[in-house]
């Protein structure tokens, strides 16, 4: 054999390690999987981070991403989806990382969180340019700025009303209510659907998670409580605390609410309206689409929160953004997703399937949002307001660690209504940065 | 032939000695080792006590700062984590001894001779292999106040006229959560204790009964001091596990109602990810370590360890 023909061991290796690095350095640079297909070599990638807490979101957005890359020759839009418990941490985890995703869909309260480590793009002057700007809801507006900025795109609106079982109510010679109840209907009506002999109750009160404390706050509002007066934290005024044992009381004394309720959450006030459990729960117009499944459409409607002895009520609202972030590493494409996500078709397509409502006039007066089903939402606009504890960013994450435990204490007759609002209190003040 | 070349030179001195040499070589050996152990399991020691002095919530990078000991005395005076500390003690209680007990009897049962015991083995491994969060979630199913079985069937017999709510509750859900526990645990002492019954010899039992020992004397007398070293490490090592162990509880009652079965490993989760308070974790993470070396130790020393019998 021909010595210069041999491939030597330490020739393989070589060659061998050669190849190797070569591959190496032209992956370096990818930030896609290998084997995944790639639409076009002068495509360039969008990141955007969706959070997923039901799975009817993953095929609405799959579409939607699609028809846009479809529609695209230069940006292609890669979707991260990830479950909504891991979302926000996630999210922040890539940010401290200097990592983050182009683009993302968060919610309005987390916002001042992100702000606040500085990694949100300000969008004031190109939003204002933007061809739907004035036609926008300000309120919308008003979920998605701080400090006089506007750092995302309010891509749904919800605010609170109640469920209630129409049938049942025909069924127990109940009164239905009308859009200007009062506390004391509700309670009435409360007491008549309760039959814990059938396993039936009034009212699916929520005690689990962030919105155990703000939709026990919507009802303190009726007593003309308010979170913040003077910037201060007055959430344990006497107005507040009357309201609170009132709430309470629903649990501990009227007994309208399931066993459970100290711990139920969002899954569960919907499951238990849904399987007939409940007669009545507070929610946004998010469960709408999944009740019509469950109960049927003609058997619940919505009316807004009952009016409180003060003779007020609120329903807050809350926004779903899109959002872009500073650390992105291509702007202009994100750019161009995020007004396409808002056009009217898009716009309208997502909050429909979705049962949230759109930021904007004209598509608010289209079917669905004309249906009974949405009137307690629509009835609810007048006297809707912006959260109250998107006030300081540091709130958001003690809402649920420290709130929630505060008022399941309270829930389960732990401590009085006004030792909760007092700890409740102190917290905010604290935490007020 | 060259004459110069068979002189015999001496051999230059070697600059360490034979002995040396060796040892050198046998910590190299034990180097690829070392290397692995230190990277994964003291660096995030030591870099979880580091973390515990600083002030490190994540969503606040320009706070970031050196605290000293700030994080302990903050600790020292939060009535959550004395709460949790205290349930954890409860948790790990509860579920250990009660789990011993059970699956001790459990393994007495399965070295028993009877037909079908190689499928009853099998079966006793199932809610061990089952993932701690699926078990979590069939039992928030079962508990479930509304539709759930447990409800139902007490319903049914008799026993209940209004559900109860068992994990919303303070009253009922620990002792709820200690129970999903307890089914999950049996199997590890069951399987641990019968493969030391089936190590123990014959002859050894032969022996005793030679001598008039009755079945009680040889439990007592041969069985519980040839079982000592596996009771002490299955226990030992379980109620490290346990002590650790959240996933169960995040699932079932995210430690709620009012922190009823918050665990003091289930806060530190809570507060790193739900906080982002990672320098606070941290220091709940570096005091559970200190309980639990401290607790092992002590352990140890009380049962003797894992000596031999003779010993």
């Amino acid at each position: 054999m021909d010595d210069r023909s041999r491939f030597s061991r330490r020739q393989f290796l070589q060659t061998v390690a050669a190849s190797g690095a070569v591959a190496a350095s032209g992956l370096a640079g990818r930030e896609v999987p290998f084997l995944s297909p790639t639409k076009a070599s002068a495509a360039s990638t969008v990141r955007f981070q969706f959070s997923v807490p039901e799975p009817l979101r993953i095929s609405l957005v799959e579409g939607l991403v699609d028809r846009f890359n479809k529609s695209q020759s230069d940006v292609e839009v890669k979707v991260e989806f990830v479950p909504q418990a891991q979302a926000r941490q996630q999210l922040i985890t890539a940010i401290t990382a200097g990592n983050p995703p182009d683009c993302c869909q968060m919610w309005d309260n987390w916002l001042g969180e992100f702000d606040g480590m500085g990694a949100l793009e300000d969008l004031t002057s190109q939003i204002k340019g933007w061809k739907f700007y004035a036609g926008t809801a300000p309120t919308a507006w008003q979920t998605v700025s701080l400090k006089g900025k506007i750092v995302s795109f309010p891509l749904a609106l919800t605010n609170d009303a109640i469920f209630i079982r129409t049938d049942r109510v025909k069924e127990y010679g109940l009164k239905m209510p009308t859009f200007d109840w009062t506390t004391d209907d509700f309670l009435t009506l409360a007491k008549g659907f309760t039959k814990p002999e059938k396993n039936q109750y009034g009212f699916g009160l929520r005690g689990g998670g962030t919105w155990a404390v703000l939709y026990a706050t919507e009802f303190m509002y009726g007593s003309g409580a308010q979170v913040l007066k003077d910037g201060k934290v007055v959430i344990n005024s006497p107005e507040a605390v009357s309201a609170f044992e009132w709430y309470i009381n629903l649990i501990l004394k009227a007994k309208v609410t399931p066993p459970s309720a100290p711990t139920d959450a969002y899954r569960q006030i919907v499951e238990g309206f849904g399987r007939g459990v409940t007669n009545m729960y507070l929610h946004n117009s998010g469960s709408i689409e999944e009740q019509k499944k469950f109960v049927g459409e003609p058997n619940f409607a919505t009316v807004p929160i009952p009016v409180g002895p003060a003779k007020k009520r609120a329903s807050f609202f809350f926004s779903e953004t899109l959002t872009m972030f500073k650390g992105g590493k291509n702007k202009e494409g994100a750019w161009k997703f995020l007004t396409w996500m808002m056009d009217d078709e898009q716009h309208f397509k997502y909050c429909t399937t979705l049962g949230l409502l759109p930021t904007r006039q004209n598509l608010a007066e289209k079917p669905p949002y004309t249906e009974p089903s949405y009137a307690g939402f629509v009835k609810s606009i007048p006297f809707s307001i912006v959260s109250p504890y998107l006030a300081y960013p540091s709130w958001g994450g003690k809402l649920d660690s420290e709130g929630v435990p505060m008022f399941q204490q309270a829930f389960v007759g732990q401590i009085t209504p006004k030792q909760c609002l007092d700890k409740f209190a102190e917290m905010l003040t604290k935490n007020m940065a | 032939m060259n004459k110069e070349a068979s002189v015999a030179m001496p051999a230059p001195r070697a600059l360490l000695s034979r002995a040396t040499r060796e040892t050198l070589a046998n910590y190299t050996y034990l180097l690829p080792a070392a290397i692995c152990l230190g990277g994964t399991v003291l660096f995030p020691i030591l870099k979880a006590i580091h973390m515990s002095l600083y002030h490190n919530v994540l969503s606040r990078p320009q706070d970031y700062r050196f605290i000293g000991l700030g994080n302990y005395l903050r600790m020292i005076h939060d009535p959550t984590f004395w709460l949790t500390l205290k349930n954890s003690f409860v948790w790990v209680i509860c579920s250990v001894s009660i789990q011993f007990v059970l699956g001790f009897l459990g393994a007495l049962f399965l070295n028993a001779e009877f037909k079908g015991r190689a499928f009853l083995r099998t079966l006793n491994l199932l809610p061990w292999i089952i993932p701690g969060v699926v078990v979590g979630l069939v039992w928030e199913y079962l508990y479930q106040p509304n539709y759930g079985p447990v409800n139902d069937i007490l319903r049914r017999v008799g026993l209940l006229t209004v559900p109860i709510a068992w994990l919303s509750q303070p009253a009922f859900a620990m002792a709820s959560v200690i129970f999903a526990n307890i089914w999950r645990g049996i199997p590890f002492f069951s399987i641990m204790i019968l493969a030391g019954l089936q190590a123990i010899p014959d002859e050894v039992y032969e022996a005793a009964t030679v001598d008039g020992a009755s079945v009680t004397q040889r439990f007592w007398h041969v069985t519980m001091p040839m079982l000592r070293p596996i009771i002490v490490v299955a226990t030992a090592t379980r109620i490290i596990w346990t002590f650790n162990y959240a996933d169960l509880i995040f699932v079932m009652t995210s430690g709620g109602p009012a922190n009823a079965t918050q665990i003091t490993s289930s806060y530190t989760l809570l507060t790193a990810y739900t906080d982002l308070d990672f320098g606070y974790a941290a220091t709940l993470s570096v005091i559970l370590l200190v309980i639990m070396l401290v607790f092992t130790a002590f352990y140890l020393k009380f049962t003797k360890g894992v000596e031999s019998v003779s010993g």
